[in-house]
């Protein structure tokens, strides 16, 4: 009797405890939650507060109201940015300089990774240290020259001149991470092909290029988002508003007048927009990309 | 809307061209070295391209005078570049050459070239008053090392000088790589231990990385306002609700006119914190559970489990991230620039880059900046080789 007591009391205070360690537990994950919460309020909060501008009436844009929905919402803001400014200029002339950088920017790279990553060469190490010390130069540095080349040979103000000045800037990156994926594809794929009789360029183009689809498309999307987001090349480079990109005009809508805030907050959600979607999208890979790049490094 | 496709079309067309000739006058030396005919076809051949490449690109105004040089220049260099494919070469490793010429070529002229140009800039004089005639000219006059002495006795900017601006970018680069990598530990070791909604936190977190930067830094901007910026709006409230902080000095503070440095480094290391976050969450991730249920069993404590078992696991992670993350602080013209940048701009916040930038598009000092942007190379460099050496011998150390 008495043992049965003592098994049933230990019980009791094994439960006890347990219980005490669950209700522990539950609050240790309540106060993990509550710290994300609040982090990913700060993280997220400015781009609320950029719809919330975009959406305030023309009346009360500078004000000191947080409400995300302000009283009177409309979309007055976003009519005047297409009306008022060069914004559709600047969205085209964006896009055609980034999809210009980027196609080039890929074909160079790939064919120079596939040299460094199948053939040996004289000078083939020195050539990925160079790749590698390019990353070392200062921003900045070359703007300079390149601003003083741009102008010689008139291209100032032109596509070409932007596309000249972006296209090997992310050159050496890309080479990198092409490489390193191209290093995966086992050889036999390519021998094989050459044994059925295709050129050596027809094994990289037929065999090599689709099998890296992956790799490729990280590429792009670097050289993509690199071009689409710059900014100091584009203000040295145009002057000319018409030719501006959007980050260019953005700047002088919330630079010039509070009064612009409105227009400057709606153009921004429009652009940011897509780029965040493809951005979260394909931001495991891109990762995955750039930690490969630099872990090999 | 038709024009900026013809502008396109015509730049595909170029590169096209360009591409073609390079890989035609290799493939010529590559495959053509053994034939009698191959130097004098050979200097024929690149001649005629060069001279027409140059009418081409002067518009068909030419001075027949330099054309001649050009041309004489040419037939030499093409001399000694045929010998070389003939009694060196010979045909060897074409294929991985043809395969890098065009990314070759582009680095090489934008690049290598660039810096070459600004070597020579550095020890000429290129300023606002000589562009002109440097423009029609193409010369400048030769004044050594007078830029590189200039840059350490006076600012590089109107007030602030080169030791504080080289202070201030060691400050800026340890405080920001500081806050990101324990930031970032922090919102990674959260993550991890949560199971229910990891993906949306993941996601949410990662928003100030996933903007554009110019979008994401100038609405911070905005956000630290005087006025109607949500810091001050937050404060004045703050002072508001509970009287004794305002007694204690808590209140609307002039962000950016007084303590632009500080503005800087907040929106900076809010940008930097999900990228750290993101790589370590990928580095804790990999780690494998046994090693904490072995080490609680033996009755290690938290701290110590993160000690012992979390930093060196996560080291090969952690080591380039921090790495990148130096070099990208330490060259971070935008955030500084977009903040500061407006005209009447202040300098308080300047680091050397955005220094350089500034004293070269917004004072106009063109050779003053190639010297100063040479200086800071040097510093770079220094340190990068300094870093991997030291990050090499610690390495082996854990190996």
């Amino acid at each position: 009797m008495t043992e049965r007591g003592a098994r049933t009391a230990g019980l009791l205070t094994s439960q006890a405890i347990l219980k005490a360690h669950h209700r522990r537990e539950a609050l240790k994950t309540a106060l993990v939650h509550g710290a994300l919460i609040l982090a990913c309020a700060v993280c997220v909060y400015p781009l609320l507060r950029i719809l919330a501008v975009s959406l305030r009436p023309g009346d009360r844009i500078i004000s000191t109201d947080l409400s995300i929905i302000p009283q009177g919402a409309t979309m007055v803001s976003y009519a005047r940015v297409f009306a008022e400014t060069h914004f559709l200029f600047w969205l085209w002339n964006s896009l055609v300089i980034t999809v210009a950088t980027s196609l080039v920017g890929v074909a160079l790279a790939s064919t120079a990774a596939y040299a460094f990553s199948r053939f040996k060469f004289p000078g083939q190490r020195l050539g990925l240290s160079l790749l590698l010390g390019t990353q070392m130069l200062p921003a900045g540095m070359l703007i300079l020259p390149l601003f003083l080349m741009i102008m010689r040979l008139k291209l100032m103000n032109t596509y070409l001149g932007m596309v000249i000045a972006y296209s090997v800037s992310s050159l050496p990156f890309s080479i990198w991470i092409l490489k390193g994926y191209f290093d995966t594809i086992p050889r036999s794929l390519e021998e094989a092909a050459l044994v059925d009789g295709t050129s050596v360029f027809g094994a990289f183009y037929r065999i090599v290029l689709p099998l890296s689809t992956p790799a490729l498309a990280i590429a792009f999307l670097f050289n993509f988002t690199q071009a689409w987001n710059e900014y100091l090349v584009a203000r040295v480079i145009l002057t000319d508003s018409y030719k501006y990109t959007w980050t260019l005009g953005l700047f002088d809508l919330q630079g010039q007048y509070l009064t612009q805030w409105g227009m400057f907050a709606a153009a921004s959600l429009l652009v940011t927009i897509p780029v965040m979607a493809v951005f979260l999208y394909s931001s495991k890979w891109l990762l995955t990309g750039m930690t490969l790049g630099g872990v090999k490094g | 809307m038709l024009a900026p496709v013809l502008q396109v079309l015509q730049f595909a067309l170029l590169i096209a061209a360009a591409v073609a000739v390079l890989e035609g006058w290799l493939h010529y030396h590559f495959t053509r070295w053994e034939k009698s005919w191959f130097l004098p076809a050979g200097v024929l051949g690149t001649v005629t391209l060069v001279m027409a490449g140059a009418a081409a690109s002067a518009g068909g105004l030419v001075d027949p005078g330099r054309m001649l040089s050009l041309g004489m220049g040419t037939a030499a260099a093409e001399c000694l570049v045929a010998l070389f494919f003939k009694h060196v070469v010979r045909g060897r490793h074409s294929l991985p050459i043809m395969l890098l010429a065009p990314a070759a070529l582009g680095l090489g002229l934008l690049i290598a070239y660039p810096l070459v140009f600004e070597v020579y800039l550095a020890f000429h004089d290129l300023k606002l008053t000589t562009i002109m005639a440097w423009s029609r000219t193409g010369e400048l006059p030769f004044v050594g090392l007078k830029h590189f002495k200039k840059v350490f006795t006076s600012s590089p900017l109107s007030e602030v000088s080169f030791w504080q601006l080289f202070l201030r970018t060691v400050w800026w680069t340890f405080i920001n790589v500081f806050f990101h990598v324990a930031g970032g530990f922090v919102m990674a070791l959260l993550l991890n231990s949560v199971t229910r909604g990891k993906g949306l936190y993941r996601m949410l977190l990662i928003v100030p990385w996933a903007m554009p930067q110019v979008v994401a830094v100038l609405a911070m901007r905005g956000e630290f306002h005087s006025q109607y910026g949500f810091v001050n709006v937050m404060l004045a409230k703050l002072a508001a609700w509970l009287p004794f902080l305002g007694d204690l000095g808590v209140g609307p503070v002039q962000w950016l006119g007084q303590h632009p440095f500080l503005t800087c480094t907040i929106i900076n290391v809010w940008l930097g914190i999900p990228f750290m976050a993101v790589v370590i969450l990928g580095g804790l991730q990999s780690i494998s559970r046994h090693y904490y249920d072995a080490a609680s069993l033996d009755g290690a404590s938290a701290f110590q489990q993160f000690r012992m078992i979390t930093l060196p696991l996560i080291r090969p992670v952690l080591a380039p991230a921090v790495t990148l993350g130096t070099v990208w602080t330490f060259n971070n013209i935008n955030v500084i620039y977009l903040v500061t940048g407006q005209a009447g701009g202040t300098e308080d916040a300047d680091i050397l880059v955005s220094a350089l930038y500034k004293a070269a598009f917004a004072f106009y000092r063109y050779s003053y900046s190639a010297a100063f942007a040479l200086i800071v190379f040097l510093i770079l460099f220094t340190f990068s080789m300094v870093w991997l050496k030291w990050s090499k011998g610690t390495e082996s150390h854990y190996d």
